[in-house]
């Protein structure tokens, strides 16, 4: 991985001001804040409760510990949201919406386009329950805690938490996929998307956890970011004096006490303060906007993660962008996107995978031509022998001009690189390291159908923390 | 500059006008300006308001033939009103529009040709004079001047999107306020008198703030602070020499200049505008007046196809292949070398900027280099 981040400044004549970039500076993965190891053993706490037999807690790599089926599968909700022309998805203590009628045509609810047009799949005989299964219970089951049954309409009960009927994805193959996720958040104009079910993570009052492109990050209740500083000793703050003009010690309740990670320690100012892991914990007196990275910026000081996402292959690099932070690119700096999608039916079901219909992704890459869309939105090609230590990626053969799945032995096949399961791709007309031209090129922005840049860190945008 | 191009660009807008004849009124006043606000002979100013400069009538007598109704709704409704729920497919319809708007070049018909595009009509426009002569292209300003370059009003003058009770003169104003990416600013330095300055320099920036805003959070108020974007944002920097007579800024034109004009969660909405100038009325508080230049046409249709989904296109009554046609029929300057056909459009933009301090990156490293911890 490598870091292009290293501007000088020249000061022009006539007392006015001059930024030049100059060349890029390489730095080794160890030396970067976004990722972890693949050894590294670091993951989330969580509050463990009382589960109905056959349920379990999974670690994943990118969502923190998630409920999961006998089998490992990922539980999945469909909680209802707004969209422009209408709602769809689960209401809290109703019955499932996700049926097994036969999808045909859209709802409408995604302005502009009106109800009643026959979607690309209308012939394959698709259903809801058949991406999304409803996570079945016996006829003996007893509800629990937070686990409620739900009755479809054939009768049959289905697991709900929180209120929620639960699913698994046909695209999860084993423990810890989370594959029927995805990086739009739900509503507006993305889409209803599922959301995996996990235990509440097992930090103190005050503090949240939020799910982020390279990993679960530490904020405050009010989404400023929290860190850690390498001049700390276990459970000690250092930071006096000038120190606390820019950092400002996490206080700590009279009443807490240590839990696990958690450790409640005295700074030299007399106050009690938050340690997790042993690092006393920070805010930023600098940081400007919630979501904020910009106190790792300061040499020695790191946000929080309670897990980090793995490093990705070492194709990949790490670019400043002009967007006002960072994004994932290429080995020759070319910005990475990827594609989300979601129809219009009723069952708001995902087209942003191989295994889906590719209709959607043609029309935008190619006005419906794949040679167009290979020059438009190229596919990024792995070695064939090609490995990630990162479950989050993986290499693909793909079929060019279907965008399908290759069958085996296919001639003109590609070996492309795919996060969650998804190709990933460069844009056409970025020309430069960090350009992010092809961002929000489709539907909606891309939210709906299109692409996106693969953002690391977004300044100007409070870091929405993309998935 | 020319002379003529000076007295042009002080008679401009009407509001112009007034604020021009007011500060004459006051010409005592202003022989003050330095004050607290110019330290070092430089002056910054944030822009808090920008609009392309359309020219309304209140009996909208320069679109004769009404508004424009060229959007995917529009072009629905006279397509397939007639046919009912099942009979047509995503793929014939949604995907066909929505994958024509990103591949227009390529495309082998033009799927709104059954719609009528109604351009602004005669010869009064908002603008500067940017290649110093008067065609018959050229507008006349409301002020009488002769040789106004902007054949963008006369692509937009008629999309209601644009007018001011329109989306988008609403909103990119809102998202250039609120979305942190579109915080544009200038500094000019070697200034010695803010009213009549033969020589000055005036640098472009990005910034890193949120602006200064009154206690209604609506109105701006000088005397913020604004950081200079180093990092990122290099390529919003460029630098150019100009003059300030009887208060009003001109500039010599800017090569090409990228501005931030991006929406909330895109990543990458500006505008390339070639030969630049700025043409400002200033006071130690405010900079108003325009901004003109050719604009990049290509750029242009990205940017509006990427920041506006076909749904807001139809709040505007428009679509981004309907008025790309436009723009490049009527683009006015930088021919391709190889087809001939003009690559930029001219066009103005009405803007207001406010006083703000300018803190440059030494100064930022100087007060965090204060912040380290020392003495452990």
């Amino acid at each position: 991985m490598y870091l292009n981040n290293f501007l000088t400044i020249s000061l022009l004549a006539g007392s006015a001001y001059m930024l030049t970039a100059t060349n890029a500076i390489a730095e080794a993965p160890s030396e970067l804040d976004f990722w972890q190891s693949a050894n590294s053993n670091e993951q989330e706490a969580y509050i463990e409760e009382e589960l109905p037999p056959g349920i379990q807690v999974v670690a994943t790599a990118l969502d923190g510990p998630v409920y999961a089926d006998a089998q490992g599968r990922t539980l999945y909700t469909w909680p209802l949201i707004a969209l422009r022309n209408g709602s769809t998805g689960d209401r809290k203590d109703g019955a499932s919406n996700c049926t097994d009628e036969v999808l045909r045509t859209e709802i409408g609810f995604m302005s502009p386009y009106p109800a009643g047009l026959v979607l690309p799949y209308a012939d394959e005989n698709v259903s809801c329950t058949q991406v999304w299964p409803p996570v079945l219970a016996s006829a003996d089951a007893v509800e629990v805690g937070k686990w409620s049954l739900s009755e479809r309409a054939d009768g049959s009960k289905q697991w709900a938490y929180d209120g929620f009927p639960l699913y698994t994805s046909n695209l999860d193959k084993k423990a810890g996929d989370v594959l029927g996720g995805t990086k739009i958040n739900s509503g507006g104009d993305g889409g209803v998307v599922r959301v995996p079910a996990g235990p509440l993570p097992d930090i103190p009052p005050g503090f949240q956890i939020l799910t982020s492109s390279t990993g679960r990050v530490l904020v405050n209740d009010d989404d400023y970011s929290i860190y850690y500083w390498d001049n700390d000793e276990v459970n000690t703050s250092n930071c006096v004096a000038q120190c606390l003009d820019k950092w400002t010690p996490v206080n700590a309740p009279q009443v807490a006490e240590n839990s696990g990670d958690w450790a409640i320690i005295k700074h030299p100012s007399g106050i009690n303060q938050w340690a997790f892991r042993g690092k006393p914990l920070y805010t930023h007196n600098n940081d400007t906007r919630p979501r904020s990275f910009d106190g790792s910026d300061v040499p020695g000081w790191h946000n929080v993660y309670t897990q980090r996402t793995v490093t990705p292959p070492d194709v990949f690099t790490v670019q400043d962008s002009a967007l006002g932070g960072q994004v994932l690119a290429d080995s020759r700096g070319r910005t990475i996107y990827y594609y989300s999608c979601h129809d219009d039916s009723v069952a708001q079901l995902a087209c942003d995978h191989p295994d889906a219909a590719q209709d959607y992704r043609l029309a935008i890459c190619g006005n419906g031509d794949p040679e167009v869309c290979l020059e438009t939105f190229p596919y990024v090609v792995a070695d064939a022998n090609a490995k990630s230590e990162s479950s989050l990626w993986s290499v693909m053969t793909i079929n060019p001009l279907t965008g399908r799945r290759a069958e085996a032995g296919e001639e003109d096949a590609l070996n492309v690189w795919a996060y969650r399961q998804r190709p990933v791709y460069t844009y056409g007309g970025d020309q430069e390291p960090g350009v992010t031209k092809g961002d929000s090129f489709g539907e909606f922005l891309g939210r709906r159908n299109g692409y996106k840049a693969f953002v690391l860190r977004d300044v100007f945008q409070n870091s929405q923390f993309r998935r | 500059m020319s002379q003529v191009r000076t007295e042009t660009t002080a008679r401009r807008m009407g509001s112009l006008a007034l604020f021009i004849s007011t500060l004459a009124a006051t010409g005592a006043a202003t022989a003050e300006l330095p004050g607290p606000h110019l330290q070092d002979g430089r002056i910054g100013y944030v822009l808090t308001e920008r609009h392309w400069a359309i020219y309304e009538t209140e009996d909208r007598s320069e679109c004769p033939q009404g508004m424009n109704s060229r959007g995917s709704r529009d072009l629905f409704a006279k397509e397939y009103s007639d046919l009912s729920e099942g009979e047509l497919s995503v793929l014939e319809t949604r995907l066909k529009v929505e994958g024509y708007q990103y591949h227009t070049n390529t495309a082998t018909t033009d799927i709104y040709d059954s719609l009528p595009f109604y351009e602004a009509q005669g010869d009064v426009s908002h603008g500067l004079n940017l290649d110093g002569e008067v065609d018959a292209e050229d507008y006349t300003s409301p002020d009488g001047v002769e040789g106004v370059d902007n054949q963008l009003y006369r692509a937009l003058g008629c999309i209601a999107g644009y007018r001011k009770d329109g989306p988008y003169w609403f909103f990119e104003n809102d998202f250039m306020i609120n979305n942190g990416y579109n915080r544009w600013m200038i500094e000019i330095s070697g200034v010695d008198d803010l009213v009549n300055d033969d020589e000055v320099t005036v640098t472009t920036y990005r910034g890193l703030d949120n602006l200064f805003t009154d206690a209604t959070g609506e109105g701006f108020v000088a005397g913020g602070t604004q950081r200079v974007d180093a990092r990122w944002g290099q390529s919003f920097i460029e630098q150019v020499q100009g003059k300030i007579v009887a208060g009003v800024l001109t500039t010599e034109p800017i090569k090409q200049a990228k501005l931030p004009w991006s929406q909330p969660g895109v990543s990458d909405g500006y505008h390339i505008f070639k030969d630049l100038q700025f043409q400002f009325q200033l006071s130690p508080k405010v900079a108003q007046g325009l901004m003109a230049g050719y604009v990049d046409v290509e750029q242009f249709n990205h940017r509006f196809r990427t920041n506006w989904a076909m749904h807001h296109q139809n709040y505007g009554q428009s679509s981004s292949a309907s008025e790309y046609a436009a723009l490049r029929r009527l683009a006015d300057a930088y021919p391709d070398p190889q087809t001939g056909a003009n690559t930029a459009i001219s066009s103005a933009v009405e803007v207001t900027l406010t006083q703000v301090y300018i803190l440059h990156p030494e100064e930022q490293v100087s007060s965090s280099q204060a912040t380290e911890p020392t003495g452990f």
